[in-house]
């Protein structure tokens, strides 16, 4: 067993390595095994990663007030995707995300994939779905400081995650419904699903543009009141 | 009287995964036909049946996905008709029509799991995985109703407060964000509040414990050992057993293995129906002694 | 040995100029039950914070506060958790968990206790508390009340040597703030525990308790046992508005002797004292004749499809100019009566006019303009802003509705006022939007007494104008006092409609201290004032 000191490099590696791993498993599964198996195995990566996570996450000591704010986001956009066409789920990820760190951005994004399908239909896809929305707020967490200076790169990665997003999810549709990565029912996947593209590329614009500041604001208040 | 989604929840979602993880790595007309049946009385019996928008909304896809392929991919031999220069093949239709059906069941697994796992049986799986984790759900799965609530509810305030003018579409987003943004505020501060609440009943001051209010009966043991059991034993018969949709579509013929397959296929499948015929019977018995 | 000791604690808020707990000092042996009364935004709700470490507000600070001999830091965290109780103002947000069985083993969890000693305690303790009926339920479908007794339930069973409790009782109806008034000085007895509580209704608290705490503008005005305290009011005008109805009563009419604290003391108080022969002036009638402002007839409404009815047939009248109080019990349906009344929720049956005309016709929000405004039960979905000065800059002029001085809250954030506070802003806002009909939901929860007694100022003062105004209250003081007609709600009906003193000299329960003090004695007085009216003292006999 290899025994990494840095605790950064550590953790770094903790999240990046099933990220990093899993869409390359997939793309060469997809290529180079027969029939079925690439589908399981992506789908076993998928779930790997997400208890990689979880119990990085386990060990971790986490204030009261860190979990209980994940937790209230993640309530947040479970109710939010049920406001109709316009869903606010990647915007307030990539706010928590911002302001509470990637691993807050990745959770609140997960968990809110995983919970709400149990109101929007759960299936093999939730893990995907999870890891997607996870990652969405891991990356968010990374780039926070330029996110938070600059407001055109936060628009800019609101949209990008948007498109990013349904793409990835296209991609597991197209696995689990040919068996393998059949390039024109991929494209066809992608004009089929191109309104919703844009309808999710759109919402992210529109909630990050008026959501950013005064989220910024609340939550500087609620870190002056009570030293979150 | 005990029912299915009575018993452990872990027993119940392993049997669920792998009834429902058996069809989705196949496309063996077969077993997808086994699973389908199965599928529907395991909603019959957890009382999902009647629910047609459900039917209605899973038959359009179907139809979308059978016609899809036969579109998109011109694979195989038989060749129907022609259309824009492309050709429409049988064997493309064919395997729309059981991948197709693949799906259908896997969502209807998906549905009838969904409506056992209520949410205190969920923070039971996930607890033995992590405690915090659990915590976590249990504390967002409290707040969904309560966020609903509220938000609904300052909706209505402002609206009586006369905050919203008009009845015109642009008027109504306005609102509609604002109370979307003093959401975000309420959603904090009282946030806030429970996890004082949290700290102040001893959060993170050591190890936690988990109090649970399922247990392990005889009855349990017996329905996880037999869902692993028949599952290994299908994934063994059937492992090997190839259907070949192209270019010419092949079922390679029924061999004993393939036989001892599909049966303790069949039998995972329709467990929770015997399981609900047994428990009726019993309490028939049972009633007609009282 | 004292269990708590306080010593000369000061205490500041960030960013406020004058400290909110000045020179504070505090004994509580062990076993006692203290109750600590105030006004509103005297500090009541900070001191009790402070006592609890991990609740203790950021601030600035100073003084010491011991726990059985030890400074309050010298504590381990479990220690700390476990032994201090703390049951905070709001019910809804202290509930961590969805289930209440859940919510019950939190604390034990917390503490790393094995599985089978949490199963026992939550067993033994579910079933003090009367909750195996609903130990299964989702805590969402819990009622007011029942949220408050599950917080209390979920403290208990950590078995903590002090419980603290804030306003515990503010949401409940008069019964079941009894009841639970009631439940904790059982615990107190039966158990040893210590317990300190602070409540703006006192009726039933000043009789429990062992000791009382006067706190004014962040000091100990007082401290002591509850009858010498309660005696000494007797020179703080504006305090007496707080006491008990029979102290009240005592002290109006100058009576000598050991100062009554409840009913029965009360009752004693009477027969002592001879009657001034005056007999009071006669009720206006309740007007039958005049304009409807609001009539509701044969109402049902139902939340969902398949839920059962909230309201069932009711069916209510309220003549314009007119103070209607509605009394009733958690979840009779009271907030949902204003709500359909409001045109916020749409009976399925039945007649709703606001004005003689059908809510229905009301187009484009015009019901909202100048015509009807409801205040909320709870009132934080009224604030949208980040300062009260915005808040109230928002409804045009409404800083100068009320006679209450706005100007030190001016550039606090809403959420920072205290309960009574936010509940006089909210009403503030909503009486600047000029309304004809005014629907008030629990004006006066969290409200002191003297801050009501003002309250009812402004109430009449918006009747004189011509105002019509619909309130739900569980407050059967106040809407004995301000109400001309009252009513009392039961499973969604209206079932007894009257004046107050009619009203109130036939209920038993739902009635005011003084109408149960007199009973049988004098003819039907409902008010303090009313009672003084009719006693004079001549001297011990
Ligand atoms: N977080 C805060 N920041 C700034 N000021 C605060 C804060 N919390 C309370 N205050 C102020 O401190 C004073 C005391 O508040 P506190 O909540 O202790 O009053 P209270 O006696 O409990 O009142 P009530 O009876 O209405 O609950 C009030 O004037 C209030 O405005
Ligand atoms: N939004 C809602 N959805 C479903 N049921 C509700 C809703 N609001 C209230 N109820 C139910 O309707 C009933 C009446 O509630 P309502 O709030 O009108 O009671 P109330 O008389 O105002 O009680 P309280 O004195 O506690 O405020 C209760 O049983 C409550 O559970
Ligand atoms: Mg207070
Ligand atoms: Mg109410």
């Amino acid at each position: 067993m290899i025994v990494i000191r840095s605790r950064r490099v550590r953790e770094a590696l903790r999240i990046a390595l099933p990220f990093a791993a899993m869409p390359l498993l997939v793309l060469l599964g997809a290529t180079f095994l027969e029939g079925k198996r690439h589908l399981l195995i992506s789908l076993g990566m998928a779930c790997m990663a997400l208890l990689f996570f979880l119990t990085g996450f386990e060990k971790k000591k986490t204030g009261g007030r860190r979990m209980v704010i994940v937790a209230v986001m993640t309530a947040l956009c479970i109710v939010g995707r049920f406001i109709p066409l316009f869903k606010p789920v990647t915007a307030l990820t990539i706010l928590t995300a911002m302001y509470l760190g990637g691993e807050a951005g990745f959770l609140t994004g997960a968990l809110a994939a995983a919970l709400s399908n149990f109101y929007f239909g759960q299936g093999p896809w939730t893990p995907f779905q999870m890891l997607a929305w996870g990652f969405v707020g891991l990356i968010a967490g990374a780039l926070a400081k330029p996110l938070k200076t600059h407001r055109w790169l936060l628009l800019l990665y609101g949209v990008l995650s948007g498109v990013l997003y349904s793409l990835m999810m296209d991609v597991w549709n197209v696995l689990w419904y040919a068996g393998g990565l059949d390039w024109s029912l991929y494209g066809a996947a992608v004009m089929a699903a191109l309104p919703h593209t844009l309808l999710y590329a759109a919402s992210n614009f529109v909630f990050l543009y008026l959501l950013a500041t005064p989220f910024g604001e609340k939550l500087a208040r609620v870190k002056v009141k009570y030293g979150v | 009287m005990r029912r299915f989604a009575d018993y452990n929840p872990v027993a119940v979602a392993v049997y669920s995964l792998c009834a429902a993880g058996v069809c989705m790595f196949t496309m063996d007309p077969v077993i997808l036909g086994i699973s389908l049946v199965g599928a529907l009385l395991s909603l019959g019996v957890t009382g999902q049946m009647r629910r047609w928008e459900m039917h209605l909304y899973t038959a359009a896809l179907l139809a979308v996905m059978v016609l899809v392929n036969p579109l998109v991919s011109h694979r195989g031999q038989t060749v129907l008709f022609v259309m824009n220069h492309n050709p429409v093949t049988l064997e493309a239709l064919i395997y729309g029509a059981a991948a197709g059906g693949m799906i259908v069941t896997v969502m209807y697994w998906f549905r009838s799991f969904t409506a056992v796992m209520t949410s205190d049986k969920l923070l039971y799986i996930f607890g033995s995985l992590s405690p915090k984790l659990a915590l976590l759900l249990s504390m967002a799965l409290r707040y969904v109703p309560l966020f609903g609530h509220q938000a609904h509810q300052v909706s209505r305030s402002q609206q009586a407060l006369g905050l919203y003018k008009e009845d015109n579409l642009i008027d109504r987003m306005r609102g509609g964000m604002r109370v979307f943004s003093v959401m975000v505020t309420w959603t904090l501060e009282n946030g806030i509040i429970t996890a004082d609440s949290m700290t102040a009943r001893g959060y993170g001051t050591g190890r936690r414990t988990r109090f649970a209010i399922f247990r392990w009966t005889r009855g349990d043991v017996l329905l996880l050992a037999a869902t692993l059991l028949l599952t290994a034993l299908t994934v063994i018969c059937l492992s090997g057993r190839d259907v070949r949709y192209y270019p010419a579509f092949r079922l390679p013929p029924v061999t004993a293995r393939a036989m001892a397959g599909f049966v303790s296929y069949g039998l995972l499948t329709w467990l929770p129906a015997f399981i609900t015929g047994k428990e009726a019977l019993k309490w028939h018995c049972l009633r007609s002694g009282i | 040995m004292a269990l708590l000791a306080v010593r000369n604690l000061t205490f500041t808020y960030p960013g406020c100029t004058g400290p909110a707990l000045q020179g504070v000092n505090l004994t509580v042996e062990k076993g006692e039950f203290l109750a600590v009364c105030g006004p509103t935004g005297c500090g009541k709700s900070t001191l009790l914070r402070l006592l609890k470490r991990e609740l203790a507000p950021l601030g600035e600070r100073s003084g010491e506060i011991l726990f059985d001999g030890m400074p309050q830091d010298a504590l381990t965290d479990r220690e700390s958790a476990a032994r201090i109780g703390y049951v905070m103002q709001k019910p809804e947000h202290q509930l961590v968990t969805d289930k209440v069985w859940h919510e019950l083993a939190f604390g034990l969890e917390n503490l790393g206790l094995p599985q089978p000693v949490i199963a026992r305690r939550v067993a033994e303790m579910a079933a003090y508390f009367g909750m195996e009926s609903w130990f299964d339920r989702e805590v969402s479908t819990l009622s007011g009340g029942q949220k408050q007794l599950l917080n209390l339930a979920a403290v208990m069973v950590m078995q903590p040597e002090l419980l603290i409790l804030d306003e515990p009782t503010a949401q409940l109806d008069p019964i079941a703030a009894s009841e639970f008034i009631a439940t904790v000085h059982k615990i107190n007895r039966e158990l040893g525990l210590t317990v300190i509580l602070t409540e703006h209704r006192l009726e039933e608290v000043i009789p429990a308790c062992d000791h009382l705490l006067v706190l004014h503008r962040g000091r100990v005005l007082d401290c002591g046992a509850p009858r010498a305290v309660v005696g000494r009011m007797a020179d703080q005008p504006e305090l007496l508005p707080f006491l008990p109805a029979a102290a009240q009563l005592y002290h109006a009419i100058g009576a000598q002797g050991a100062c009554p604290l409840d009913v029965r003391e009360g009752r004693v108080l009477i027969e002592k004292c001879g009657r001034s022969g005056l007999s009071l002036p006669a009720e206006a009638p309740l007007d039958e004749k005049g304009p409807p402002a609001l009539r509701l007839r044969e109402v049902y409404f139902r939340y969902g499809r398949n839920d059962p009815d909230v309201l069932r047939g009711l069916s209510l009248c309220v003549r314009e100019g007119e103070i209607c109080c509605v009394l009733g019990g958690n979840g009779s349906g009271k907030s949902t009566t204003l709500s359909v009344a409001a045109g916020l929720n749409r009976a399925y049956a039945g007649k709703a006019e606001v004005f003689g005309k059908p809510i229905r016709s009301y187009r484009n929000q015009s019901l909202y303009r100048n015509c009807l405004t409801l205040l909320p039960q709870d009132v934080q979905s009224v604030f949208l802003c980040n300062t009260v000065r915005e808040e109230l800059a928002e409804c045009g002029d409404a800083e100068n509705m009320l006679p209450f001085d706005f100007g030190p809250l001016m550039d606090k954030h809403p959420y920072d006022l205290s309960g009574g506070e936010q509940q006089l802003v909210a009403l503030a806002k909503v009486l600047a939007t000029k309304p004809r009909l005014l629907l008030l939901d629990e004006p006066t929860k969290g409200v002191d007494a003297a801050a009501k007694q003002r309250l009812i100022g402004v109430l009449r003062a918006l009747k004189a104008q011509g105002v019509t105004l619909l309130i739900v209250t569980h407050d059967v003081e106040f809407a004995a006092a301000c109400a001309d007609r009252c009513c009392l709600m039961f499973r969604g009906q209206i079932v007894s409609e009257g004046t107050p003193r009619s009203f109130f000299g036939e209920n038993s329960f739902y009635t005011t201290a003084v109408s149960r003090m007199s009973r049988g004695l004098l003819p039907g007085p409902v008010t303090v004032a009313d009672a003084t009216a009719l006693l004079r003292w001549e001297g011990e006999a």
